[in-house]
This record gives C-alpha cells, structure tokens and sequence, in this order.
C-alpha cells in the first residue's frame, strides 16, 4: 500500500515536461505559488547556480505570492524555522504582488541570521531591491554590536551608505539621488568593500580593513537597524544575505534579479 | 475622537492608534495576521501607539478591539544618526 505521494529528488514535471529544480520546487511546496511566480523562481534559482553565485547564499527572499505568509520564506532553506532564517514581520505592513511594503513607522523583518556565527569578516553581502524610493532616514539592512556596524541606507538626503564591519574608517559614503533599484554591498575581502547599484558599481572601493564580525550577536534585520529604528517605508521585492561576490557575480546578480523582477512585471 | 473607519489608506502614515500600557502589554509577541506580530512603539512624548496597518489588517478575534482604538497624529521619535 502506498501512503502518500513519494516527490522525485529530480524535482516535478511541468507542463512542458521538464523538470523545475530541485531546491526551486522546495520553494514553490513551501510557498505554495504557482504559475508565472513559480516559473520565475525556478529561472532565478537555475541562474543563480549556473552562474556559480547559489552557493555563496544564505538567504533569498524572492518576495512573492502577496501575503505575508508567501514573502516569509528563505529560497535556500524553505523551512519554517529560526534556524532556516524564515522572515517574522513585525509591525505594520502592506503584502502585494508587487513585494513587501514596511511602513516607516514601526515595521521591519527579523531574519534571525547572526553575523558573528554565520558571516565572514573577509566575506560578505546583503542585498536588496526597492521598487520605491521611500522618504525619511532609513536603513534597509542594518544590526550592530559595540563599536561594529552591518548596515545599508540608501540614498538619505541624496546619499548612500554602506558600513561592513567597521564603522569607524569603513563606511562607504556616496551620493545615489534616487533611492530606487538593486543594491549590492559586498564585502570580497578583509580589504574591500563595495556598494553596487543595478549594474554598476557606486562610490568607490574602501580598502581599509575590516575588524571583524565577532560582537555582532544581534540578528540582521531587514527594513531597520537592530535595535529597531530608521524603518523603511521603501517596497522590496527581493533581498538577500550571504557571501561576498566579486565585480562579475555582482553583475551576473543583478542580471538574475532584474530578469526575475521583470517576468514579474514589477522591475524598477 | 478619530478612529479607523475615518481615514483614508493614503492617511494611514499619519495616524497611529493610542494603547494604554496594560493593552500595550497584552499585544507584545502576539500576531495581528498570518506570520505579522504587533509591535508597539513610544512616540515623541512616550505614548504607546501602533500603526494604523496592524489596526486595519487585525485579523486575531483576541486582539479585534484595536480597530476601535483613537487615532492621534504620529510624532516620531528623533531617528539616530546613521
């Protein structure tokens, strides 16, 4: 007797008789979308590994299906767990199809992930996409810990700002007028740190050195600093964390997410 | 007194709904949707406020007397410096 359906480690056919990958097909049963969103992700997640970016993830929040219940969930690890950084929103928020609007007041995502146990000092990146330019002073990404700062804020007063573990002689401060589109700050070496916009590099390379991850115990939130403040009121359509990405893999990056985006008809 | 039903979504950033801190308590680590917890903030002169989204998107029947709680115009704490 058979009890239940067995799902083929290959993945599930679709209509066209191929096979969705395996780790986008976690997504898909997790998220529960279907049809053009499940189509996409499983173009970002075949990309991503063909261009050898997938394994230097460690979490993707693709954004989609319009609830909080679909936008909660990490595409490298599908599972409704802390331990598998599945976003907690917490105050008020907007869900469309179009991604996740905090409100500038009091909303951000925690995502549970901590620098200190699960980034590199030498090797690092957060990512996001802002479909709006919000208002106000924001960090998308931000956690801190003594005198060390991660953290992301884009485009305040017509400047944008990227701190990766030194917050003193580290930051990267240039001017970026229009808050909107794919941002990338990668750290790809003890001595590099480098803020990406689209398919660009933005500003110039800081070289000085990090001092490592070791106080950040607190979890990176999305949408605000840890302790919570300077909340967005940006809408994101796609965020990630994870490892460092040269100049080529942040553009291959970009290419990935906006071609996403746009099969969804919600690029910037 | 202004409440929920008065306002407009385009209005929703301006207004927060007023807890007293016995209700401020009882919303901490609670849900007001799917997978969306309450979070309730001090405003400029300390009060304890939350948004108008968790008011207007509550869907816990523990907590649907938010919806009916008054609005006051939202004064932010100063934000650090970045």
């Amino acid at each position: 007797m058979i009890i239940g359906k067995a799902i083929s480690p290959f993945g599930i056919k679709r209509r066209n008789g191929t096979a969705n990958d395996v780790d986008a097909q976690a997504f898909i049963t997790a998220s529960g979308i279907s049809g053009t969103e499940a189509t996409a992700v499983n173009t970002l997640v075949v990309t991503l590994k063909s261009a050898n970016i997938w394994t230097k993830m460690k979490a993707v929040y693709p954004m989609v299906g319009g609830t909080a219940t679909t936008c909660k969930w990490n595409l490298k690890s599908p599972i409704d767990s802390n331990g598998s950084y599945r976003l907690v929103f917490i105050g008020g928020f907007t869900f469309s199809s179009t991604g996740a609007l905090p409100n500038g007041t009091n909303a951000y995502a925690s995502t549970f992930l901590i620098p200190a146990t699960s980034l590199s000092a030498s090797s690092s990146h957060v990512s996001i996409y802002n479909r709006t330019a919000g208002s106000g002073t924001i960090n998308d990404w931000g956690t801190s810990g003594g005198s060390l700062a991660f953290s992301t804020a884009i485009s305040l007063s017509g400047t944008a700002y990227l701190d990766c573990y030194n917050s003193t002689t580290n930051r990267i401060a240039t001017a970026n007028a229009d808050a909107k589109g794919f941002y990338i700050g990668s750290r790809n070496s003890s001595t590099s740190l480098k803020l990406f916009k689209n398919a660009a590099q933005l500003g110039t390379t800081n070289a000085n050195a990090s001092v490592g991850v070791a106080s950040l115990i607190s979890p990176l939130n999305l949408f605000a600093y840890n302790p919570a403040t300077n909340y967005s009121n940006r809408q994101c359509a796609f965020a990630s964390i994870g490892d460092g990405l040269t100049d080529a893999e942040a553009l291959a990056f970009y290419n990935a997410v906006q071609t996403f985006n746009t099969t969804l008809g919600r690029q910037v | 007194m202004i409440n929920l039903k008065d306002i407009t979504k385009e209005q929703y950033s301006l207004y927060v709904g007023l807890l007293t801190v016995e209700q401020k308590d009882s919303l901490i680590l609670q849900w007001y949707a799917p997978d969306c917890y309450f979070n309730p903030i001090q405003d400029i002169n300390d009060n304890w406020v939350i948004s108008v989204e968790e008011m207007a998107n509550c869907t816990n029947d523990e907590f649907m007397w938010v919806k009916d709680l008054p609005l006051i115009i939202y004064e932010p704490k100063p934000t650090p410096p970045l």
